[in-house]
């Protein structure tokens, strides 16, 4: 009995202390926008300059946001090189937070990491609300949130035209497949896995009209166990080509087991298995973070979204796996040229969508915003994306 | 000093807390025969086997094999020495086939290769055949009956390398057709020189197989003869025992109205065993019927039907104007009728739970103990303390865990939880059993007074005295029915021990 | 006879036996009928799981005392921690108290995920299908369908178990699958958000949805149905013949039986329960945290419930103690980030808590005795 009610006072006392110190903080404006706006625990604390827009600072606190762990070997890994490329050209140290789902966790992080940062990268689409929330209580951080459509006047978006390179890979795709069938791993049907499975297609069409394009969802962004089944779906349905919108390379392994040529996403994946490696879009980080970083420091921040072209550097091609044949590589060289002159355009008239009907006329272009919206499959996708 | 005696257990003494299990014991068992050790429930004669076997160890006395001192301290220890148990309940893996569990524990190479066990299988084979032990070696032991089980045990035994093999009822578990079978690989194990040893409580078994018969009382041992030098009458009349209780009850109370009528009740055990067959009787109020037995002929599931915890197939059950038609342990209740379940601390006390829960177990739903849901807790304790008080419940305090509390205590607190209700009739099985002389005689007071005070008592117990001495009427079950009925200052314990032990009274089995 | 062959093996298991007693004055004993091992065991377990984990910190290169402190004050040391912390203590609490209701009559309950999720998906049924909702009537209705939803989940897994002697262990944990697969069907099918750009959730809830919120922060009000809970549950288990029957059950089915309890009806009931909390839990969780029914909405609570329980012993003020514990836990365990360690780190502190709690327990059962 008496061990018992000892428990109780016990957890009482905690229960009280718990509504003290919240009654007690909310006193002093903890309302998120608090710490902000009285400015000054912040200034002392860094010991730099005020975090407001248009005045530069010497040494941003810069923090990222992953979904995955930064040995994923694809998207998060990327994002990782990109931040060490930052630190490096800066000379400044950044934090990161890893596995962080896209769910109320994603909130708190943010939230926690706006308190002592000036920028904010958050690197993944699912993090997009959160990131507008928080943006929202500290105005005085600035947030970066990649392959969103929401922003707000400290929150900006990045993204980059991997689509180009999707476009080339379909190109080897197309040469390469001797069954005429390739298949394709997407990880969740939003608009940017579909306008880069379409640019694929089309450059598959490109170079072998007769070939056709199966398309499985994982609906996961990295789970090699997932990926790995969804790729024994499509070798089992015949398809010798593969490549996966996906964050991890389990797709390139799955291929490599059953002879057939596989690409990833994200970084150049030759190393998990050279001779089955097709090739794949990677994204080249370090020199937008550095330039991002940099107009921090200038105060020249900007909330105007970046959508990134090959031509900029933001994308790239990942070089073709050596058993590509040499005559593949160079078509794809010479198709990469048009691409960095701005003489080939992915999404440029005739498009048709799976039903045949006509998207874009003959001739015309897509525009970016369309692209970015893009929730139909050009003819030729053997898929259904769920509406 | 030896004359060949493979096991000697000298002065054997063995308590268990205030309990005392086994008072100077001696036995001795030669190599080449098979020695029968005979005893009602309780008697001792397990204890003692545990003792050889390694299982407990004796608090007085010495055991030697083969003439010498032996340090038994495990059942490895045990095994080592060649002495090996089979116990009534197995002690098998079921997942694994016949041959790994008589194997298991053995050391062996780490890499076995693949012809291992092959080999192994063909010598397990070997040893089975050899003692006429037929199962399948290469099976589960699930998929096994348990006559299999118990000859996969066997061939563990004589596998390990035992000279001295006991089983503990052998025959208990097995129907007569393999205890036949069991017997045959008996008499073969003491042409090759085993010494077997065999508890039982079945007269005919004895008779049947063993060369040697040490007969075992209440802890203490009362005869060893050979086969041939005694009759089953005397087997009988030995096991039972022959001194007259003191008190015999007083006949000159008025017997009241008949309060609990049986008839013609059937009841299935589990997995379809017939466990009652046309049983009858009644029990009036400001009596004590008891109905004496060995153990496993009916008794717990009559007491189980009567409380309602088990339904029957045929017959009726009225107690007191109403006639109950299914097993309802509340009507049960309700209707006035107790039950001190025979394991106490298996199915009457919860042993985690303190004194009021314990005593609460019937009574909480009545508005006295709680209302609108609520438990009246301050109310409630202190009705257990006086509970306590006035049943001499010796506990620290109201919320020790009632494991904690001796037999005797513990016996009492569920006497006070049934008499506290102020039943009718009060089921009472084995409900001395495993308590010291001075508990059991609180015990049988409070029975006393409740048939003093009018109420019934069915008084089911394997301890003859008891039975004896307390009840106006007896009753004997056997096989599920009740055989032989005799009043209480007529009874004649030669004839009853007879009726118990399935014979007529011209000791002819029935 | 064969006496000549057996001395040898005599002589020398008599030495054995006496050389083993001579070495080893004491001997471990299992006694499975010892008391529950004292209430501290739990605390020095945790303590044991932190230094285990510290030589991993260590490995890593960090200092451990950094480490901890740093998990501290970023659960407990500001008000955003804690009120943070708060927030994850809600689910974690309801889902831990409806375990604890079914272990207490050692009903296997570890649906509790499925039962979070079954809650989750009815409450979000509401705005789904009376998107025009007044408040009052919004959220009555929300927690009504989240606490039923999660009644009949846990139901579910009680019926066999009562009827056809199913082991709700393999029931329960299958239909957290289950529920699962229909949340991933609804979140990707009929309910998507239609201006989501296909991602797979609901469309964000209106205020009239939403669960108040205290300030400017995100701890709503299911902190206090969870507290009430508790509150309940104690009450319930300690002052009532319900409480009274439980306790019976959980300590010895067979005298319960023989006290004229039904136990069928007390497992049905007691499931019904069981998922009406963690029911509850997935309709706090959207309506106060998420705003949304999304893919993934529960990071697991449903399974940390399960240690959140056997941590509290089953004790209502201990469960109010670790839930906060674990909430912390998984706060902290993204703070320490910062400094440089994978976000494993709270996953593992999790799993060795776990662990030395279950040795502890079990260490409690053994006794020290001298050998005679």
């Amino acid at each position: 009995m008496r061990h018992r009610s000892k428990k109780w006072a016990l957890a009482t006392v905690l229960a009280l202390s718990i509504v003290l110190v919240i009654g007690g903080c909310g006193n002093n404006g903890v309302n998120g926008g608090g710490e902000p706006e009285g400015g000054s625990e912040t200034k002392a604390d860094s010991g730099g300059s005020n975090a407001a827009s248009g005045a530069g600072m010497d040494k941003p606190r810069v923090a990222f946001v992953y979904i995955g762990p930064p040995g994923d070997g694809g998207w998060t890994s990327e994002h990782d090189k990109g931040r060490k490329y930052m630190e490096e050209k800066l000379g400044i140290k950044a934090d990161t937070v890893e596995n962080v789902p896209e769910s109320a966790d994603a909130e708190r992080v943010i939230t926690e990491l706006a308190q002592n940062h000036d920028i904010i990268f958050t690197t993944s689409f699912g993090y997009m609300d959160p990131t507008l929330n928080v943006a929202k209580k500290f105005p005085n951080v600035k947030f970066m949130h990649v392959s969103g459509y929401k922003t707000s006047d400290n929150m900006g978006t990045y993204f980059g035209k991997n689509f180009e390179a999707s476009y080339l890979s379909g190109i080897a795709a197309g040469k390469m497949t001797k069954a005429d069938h390739i298949g394709y791993v997407g990880a969740f049907p939003i608009p940017e896995v579909i306008y880069n499975i379409n640019a694929f297609t089309l450059g598959i069409q490109s170079v072998n009209p007769d070939a056709k394009v199966s398309v499985v969802w994982s609906n996961t962004w990295f789970d090699p166990t997932v990926e790995r089944q969804a790729a024994v779906s499509l070798l089992d349905k015949g398809a010798d080509v593969l490549l996966a919108y996906q964050d991890s390379p389990a797709t390139l392994q799955a291929a490599a087991e059953r002879g057939a040529m596989a690409g990833g996403n994200d970084s150049d994946m030759t190393r998990y298995a050279p001779e089955a490696y097709l090739t794949n879009p990677v994204w080249v980080w370090g020199p937008f973070y550095t330039k991002v970083v940099q107009s921090v420091m200038d105060g020249t921040w900007t909330n105007e979204p970046y959508m990134g072209s090959m031509a900029e550097g933001l994308v790239d091609i990942a070089p073709l796996g050596p058993s590509v044949p040499d005559d593949v590589k160079e078509l794809v060289a010479a198709k990469k040229q048009e691409i960095l002159d701005g003489k080939l355009e992915v999404f440029k008239g005739p498009l048709l969508d799976q039903s045949g009907a006509a998207k874009v006329a003959e001739g015309q272009s897509m525009p970016l915003e369309e692209i970015l919206g893009m929730n139909w499959f050009v003819k030729g996708v053997e898929g259904s994306i769920p509406q | 000093m030896n004359e060949g005696y493979t096991v000697e257990m000298k002065q054997i003494v063995k308590q268990f807390g205030s309990v005392l299990a086994n008072d100077r014991v001696d036995f001795r068992a030669r190599a080449g025969e098979i020695h029968a050790l005979l005893g009602e429930n309780g008697a001792g004669k397990s204890t003692m086997m545990c003792m050889l076997s390694g299982v407990y160890r004796p608090t007085g006395g010495g055991i030697y094999l083969h003439g010498r001192q032996a340090g038994i301290r495990s059942p490895k220890d045990a095994m080592k020495l060649g002495v090996g148990m089979i116990f009534q309940s197995f002690r098998l893996v079921q997942s694994l086939t016949a041959t790994e569990n008589i194997i298991l524990g053995e050391s062996s190479p780490f890499w076995r290769g693949r012809g291992w066990m092959k080999t192994k299988l063909e010598e397990i084979r070997s040893l089975a055949d050899r003692f006429g032990l037929a199962f399948p070696v290469d099976r589960p032991v699930w998929e096994l009956s348990v006559g299999e089980q118990q000859r996969v045990e066997i061939v563990k035994t004589l596998y390990r390398g035992a000279d001295i093999v006991i089983l503990d009822e052998p025959t208990s578990v097995l129907t007569p057709g393999e205890a036949e079978q069991l017997f045959a690989t008996l008499a073969h194990m003491k042409s090759e020189g085993k010494t077997v040893i065999i508890t039982t409580h079945k007269l005919k078994e004895v008779m049947a197989v063993s060369d040697r018969i040490s007969v075992m009382r209440k802890g203490r041992m009362i005869a060893s003869m050979a086969k041939s030098e005694t009759t089953e009458r005397e087997l009988a009349r030995l096991m039972i025992g022959k001194q007259i209780p003191a008190a015999r009850p007083a006949q000159a109370r008025s017997i009241g109205k008949p309060l609990l009528t049986v008839k013609h009740l059937d009841v299935y055990a589990e997995h379809g065993r017939k466990a009652l067959g046309d049983l009858s009787l009644q029990v009036n109020e400001g009596e004590i019927v008891g109905v004496a037995g060995v153990a496993g002929n009916g008794q717990k599931e009559l007491a189980e039907s009567l409380a309602g915890l088990r339904s029957w197939k045929r017959g009726t059950v009225a107690f007191d104007g109403m006639t109950f038609k299914t097993a309802s342990v509340r009507a049960a209740m309700e209707a006035g009728i107790s039950h001190v379940p025979e394991n106490r601390m298996r199915s009457g006390l919860a042993g985690s739970l303190g004194i009021v829960d314990n005593l609460l177990f019937k009574s909480y739903r009545s508005p006295e103990r709680s209302t609108l849901g609520f438990m009246r807790t301050a109310r409630n304790r202190a009705w257990a303390q006086t509970l306590v008080e006035q049943f001499d419940v010796r506990t620290p305090g109201l919320d020790t865990p009632v494991r904690q509390l001796s037999g005797g205590n513990q016996q009492k607190l569920l006497f006070a939880r049934e008499i506290s209700r102020d039943p009718k009739l009060m089921v009472a099985v084995h409900p001395t059993q495993g308590l010291d002389i001075g508990a059991a005689q609180g015990v049988h007071r409070l029975l006393v007074e409740l048939r003093e005070t009018g109420r019934g008592v069915l008084l089911i117990s394997e301890d003859l005295d008891e039975v004896l001495q307390l009840s106006n009427r007896i009753l004997v079950i056997f096989g599920g029915a009740i055989v032989y009925e005799t009043k209480g200052c007529e009874a004649d314990r030669e004839r009853i021990g007879l009726y118990m032990a399935g014979l007529t009274e011209e000791g002819e089995a029935v | 006879m064969n006496q000549q062959t057996v001395p040898a093996p005599l002589a020398s298991g008599e030495t054995a036996a006496e050389a083993k007693t001579k070495r080893l004055p004491f001997r471990l004993e299992f006694d499975p009928s010892r008391p529950d091992s004292p209430w501290w065991i739990t605390i020095v377990s945790v303590l044991l799981a932190l230094a285990a984990c510290g030589i991993f910190i260590a490995v890593n290169g960090m200092n451990p005392v950094t480490v901890y402190a740093k998990m501290l004050t970023g659960a407990f040391g500001s008000s955003f921690g804690l009120t943070e912390t708060l927030v994850k203590t809600i689910p974690l609490l309801l889902c831990g108290l409806g375990v604890s209701i079914a272990y207490r009559i050692s009903v296997w309950n570890i649906g509790a995920e499925g039962q979070f999720v079954a809650g989750a998906i009815a409450a979000t049924a509401v705005t789904v299908y009376f998107p025009g909702l007044p408040a009052y009537a919004a959220i009555p209705a929300m927690l009504v369908s989240g606490v039923a939803a999660g009644g009949l989940w846990g139901l579910l897994t009680a019926i066999p178990r009562t009827f056809f002697q199913v082991n709700e262990l393999i029931t329960s944990l299958m239909l957290n699958y289950v529920a699962l697969l229909v949340l991933n069907y609804v979140v990707f099918g009929p309910w998507k958000d239609p201006q989501g750009f296909n991602f797979p959730g609901t469309p964000v809830f209106t205020e009239a949805m939403s669960l108040p919120v205290l300030g400017g922060t995100r701890l709503h009000l299911g902190l206090a149905f969870a507290l009430a809970a508790v509150a309940l549950y104690a009450l319930l288990i300690r002052y009532t013949r319900w409480g009274y029957e439980w306790r019976l059950i959980g300590a010895n089915p067979e005298a319960a039986r023989n006290a004229g309890i039904r136990l069928s009806r007390h497992i049905m009931f007691v499931m019904l329960l069981s998922g009406g909390l963690a029911g509850l839990a997935g309709m706090a969780e959207v309506s106060g945290v998420a705003h949304r029914l999304m893919y993934g909405i529960s990071p697991g609570y449903g399974y940390t419930a399960i240690i959140v329980a056997w941590l509290a012993r089953l004790n209502p003020a201990g469960l109010i103690i670790s839930s906060f514990l674990f909430g912390g836990l998984i706060v902290g365990g993204y703070s320490v980030q910062t400094i440089g360690l994978p976000s494993s780190t709270s996953s593992m502190l999790q799993g060795a808590i776990l662990f030395f709690l279950i040795a502890g327990g079990m260490i409690g059962k053994f006794r020290l005795r001298r050998n005679v």
